[in-house]
């Protein structure tokens, strides 16, 4: 028997397919979150899992994830920023960097997106929303956060009945010590080729010196410029370097050191210490080492630093002025640093995250890391890094003034002077 | 008698029309990749230049010929072109020098394996700069180096700030890897034009009494002085335009001391924002590189 539809029942049924077709796509827009981060361990798998779990409650968002080394990525950024294809979400570090991104309105004030019910400033601690606070507004998301500690190793230092230093001046007599016992052995070695390893000591330096108080208006070149970066303790800082280089602390030639070959002495156990990031401990757990203590940079002799202060950078995403979906974007990023994704954070990347209320939860974890996660609590004042607080110009006068204390072509005085010329220099252009 | 009046042949004006229309559709692919990769960036590039703009600043202010006053009052500007002009004279004395020395070895010094040899000597051309760069970052590291450990084997001592973190080596040191990288080339090109050279000139001379150095005057120089030319502006243009290597090695540290144009440009650019003084620079860079490939042209029709 063959089945006609007469005409009405063939215009209700063409409508109905109609109205179909037409509303589908609005009912489930396929939404693409194009996503750049660095490359570090774990983060791929990381962020594929998250990605999965978030279609959980968004089953029209995917993520697109891009990866790439650190210094290339600072110029691919810019790049892509200003073009038509760049990313939704981007990794970036609080300081200059996020700020110069928000002053050139290429990254979106996301203060109302994520002040909503499990909202990322529902969430984050005030310190760490602050971060990247501009004018009050929000413009980041910090996800994590990296310190440094000098890491050492504990079997060497029971062997040779050596202590844990109180005071720089105690480092440098440790650092002696293990000269005695083995003149080849380098005690800490620093691989400054890339400049960034020793301008984290002087950010450490700086605050054990003078305290973080004293520094801010020189770093944000607020203080006015007779007397920007006339405080005595930068050459003290500067000095306090090279103290510990006399005291045969670092390698001889640490500004033709890859960072690389330094962090491969520590890990192979050539050396008894390294001055390490928290990121450090992937590495370490990667290569089996874990027989490792680690303590924070000791305070300076006669300093006013605090010694409840670290060094604590955080790091985290924002989001492009330029995305087309900036409520899936930021609900994204709440959704990356709810408790159980910061959970999953720690365990895969093993990176301190800004959501700390499960870290004790984590496994598959050394427990260095959570020790380092209980140390950083007691924290009461962090130090963002230099290269990136300082503005750009002023940040790489301090790195070359650094390296030329290190290879004794500058004086401390003179060091700073260099660093006070470039930073009135920028402020003039103010 | 009148002449017949003169015309074209039939057929001859659509035949060179048609053969311009080929001409043109033939130099078209080429001519648009010149316009759109090298021809619009440089004269964006000089609009750039009396501008101040970071990369990602929405506008521009015309600040007039201000980047360039800049570039005049600059140590580090001067201090780059000095380091070019180290590098460039550097390089002419070893990769021509040295490439002429291999070349005339090879051409009359060697008997056996002159095939082995050219090759061995050439490999490095073929190899990306970047893995040279990296190479010799090994080689050259004062912790793992091999070059250290031979120095000190040999009893010697080696430099206290490593040989790519002494600024008054550093740049020693990368005129000895971009030699080591460029010779072989050089050499090629100089061994093509001695080996062009009839060696019946040689004969001749020789019955006239012209041997050894006066033969290499008389008859081997004027011989290759086109491919010498030649050689020399690549290298003068190549020194110019260095910065791969720079970039990896030493990133034009330590504290400045290998800055190079190339580099210096790069720094002003992406890492401090200041794009329209790079952009001066970089016209400073086109303006000597485009007089120098004038003059590689004007040579190379004269001889």
């Amino acid at each position: 028997m063959r089945f006609r539809l007469n005409g009405e029942v063939r215009f209700i049924a063409s409508a109905l397919l109609g109205a179909t077709i037409l509303t589908t796509p609005a009912l489930a827009e396929d939404i693409v979150i194009k996503m750049w981060t660095l490359d570090n361990n774990g983060y791929k798998e990381f962020i594929s899992e998250a990605a999965e779990s978030f279609k959980a409650t968004h089953p029209n968002v995917s993520i697109e994830h891009q990866i790439f080394p650190g210094d290339p990525y600072k110029t691919a950024l810019k790049v892509a920023l200003v073009g038509s294809d760049g990313p939704d979400v981007f990794f970036n570090w609080a300081g200059d960097r996020a700020t110069q991104l928000v002053k050139d309105k290429l990254a979106l004030d996301i203060t109302d997106y994520g002040d909503v019910p499990g909202g990322f400033a529902k969430v984050l601690p005030q310190g760490l929303l602050d971060s990247f606070r501009y004018d009050g507004r929000l413009y980041g998301v910090a996800t994590d956060a990296v310190t440094k500690y000098v890491f050492y190793d504990k079997a060497y230092f029971a062997e040779h009945k050596l202590e844990i230093p109180k005071t720089l001046g105690e480092l440098g007599g440790l650092c002696k010590a293990i000269r005695q016992i083995d003149p080849d052995t380098i005690p800490m070695p620093l691989g400054n080729k890339t400049r960034w390893k020793a301008i984290h000591w002087m950010t450490m330096l700086n605050e054990r010196a003078m305290g973080v108080a004293a520094t801010a208006a020189d770093y944000d070149l607020s203080r006015p410029a007779d007397q920007l970066y006339t405080d005595p303790g930068y050459a003290k800082a500067f000095q306090a370097l090279v103290d510990l280089q006399d005291a045969g602390c670092f390698e001889d030639a640490p500004n033709a050191t890859e960072y690389a070959i330094a962090d491969s002495m520590f890990i192979t156990r050539a050396s008894p210490m390294e001055y390490c990031g928290s990121w450090c401990t992937s590495a370490l757990d990667q290569a089996g080492f874990t027989d490792y203590g680690f303590f924070r940079l000791p305070v300076m002799e006669g300093g006013k630093g605090n010694p409840d202060a670290n060094f604590l950078v955080p790091e985290g995403y924002q989001v492009s002025a330029k995305t087309a979906h900036p409520q899936e974007a930021v609900e994204w990023l709440s959704f990356l640093v709810s408790d159980e994704q910061a959970l999953k954070f720690a365990e895969k990347v093993q990176f301190l995250p800004s959501n700390t209320r499960l870290i004790d939860k984590a496994e598959g974890v050394p427990q260095s890391f959570k020790d380092i996660a209980s140390e950083v609590a007691t924290v009461k004042e962090g130090v963002n890094v230099l290269d990136a607080l300082l503005e750009a110009t002023v940040a790489d006068a301090y790195m070359n003034a650094t390296v030329e204390v290190l290879n004794r072509t500058l004086t401390p005085e003179a060091a700073v002077g260099k660093v006070r010329e470039a930073a009135l220099a920028v402020q003039a252009k103010k | 008698m009148p002449f017949p009046p003169t015309s074209k042949p039939a057929g001859r004006r659509p035949a060179m029309k048609a053969g311009a229309v080929s001409a043109t559709a033939m130099m078209a692919p080429a001519l648009i990749l010149v316009g759109v990769f090298i021809l619009i960036p440089a004269i964006v590039a000089v609009i750039g230049s009396f501008f101040d703009f970071s990369m990602t600043s929405a506008n521009w202010t015309y600040v007039g010929g201000a980047n360039y006053r800049r570039a005049a009052t600059d140590p580090l500007f001067w201090l780059a072109i000095s380091n070019n002009i180290f590098i460039v004279v550097g390089s002419v004395i070893s990769q021509v020098g040295g490439g002429a020395i291999l070349a005339a070895i090879l051409d009359r010094g060697i008997r056996r394996g002159g095939v082995f040899y050219r090759t061995i000597i050439f490999m490095p051309v073929v190899i990306s700069s970047i893995a040279v760069a990296f190479v010799w970052m090994l080689i050259l590291d004062p912790n793992v180096g091999p070059l250290n450990a031979v120095v000190k084997a040999l009893g010697l001592p080696t430099p206290k700030l490593g040989w790519l973190g002494d600024p008054s080596i550093s740049l020693w040191m990368l005129l000895l890897i971009a030699a080591w990288q460029n010779v072989g080339f050089q050499m090629m090109l100089i061994l093509a034009g001695l080996q062009a050279i009839p060696k019946e000139h040689y004969e001749a001379a020789s019955l006239d009494g012209a041997r050894g150095l006066k033969a290499f005057w008389y008859i081997t120089l004027p011989g290759i002085r086109n491919v010498l030319v030649l050689a020399t502006l690549i290298t003068v243009i190549g020194g110019f335009k260095v910065f791969d290597l720079v970039f990896v090695t030493t990133g034009g540290g330590p504290a400045n001391a290998t800055q190079v144009l190339g580099t210096y440009t790069y720094t002003q650019a992406f890492s401090f924002g200041n794009m329209g003084y790079a952009n001066a620079m970089a016209v400073v860079l086109l303006v000597t590189a485009a007089l120098l490939g004038w003059l590689q042209v004007r040579l190379s029709r004269r001889g």
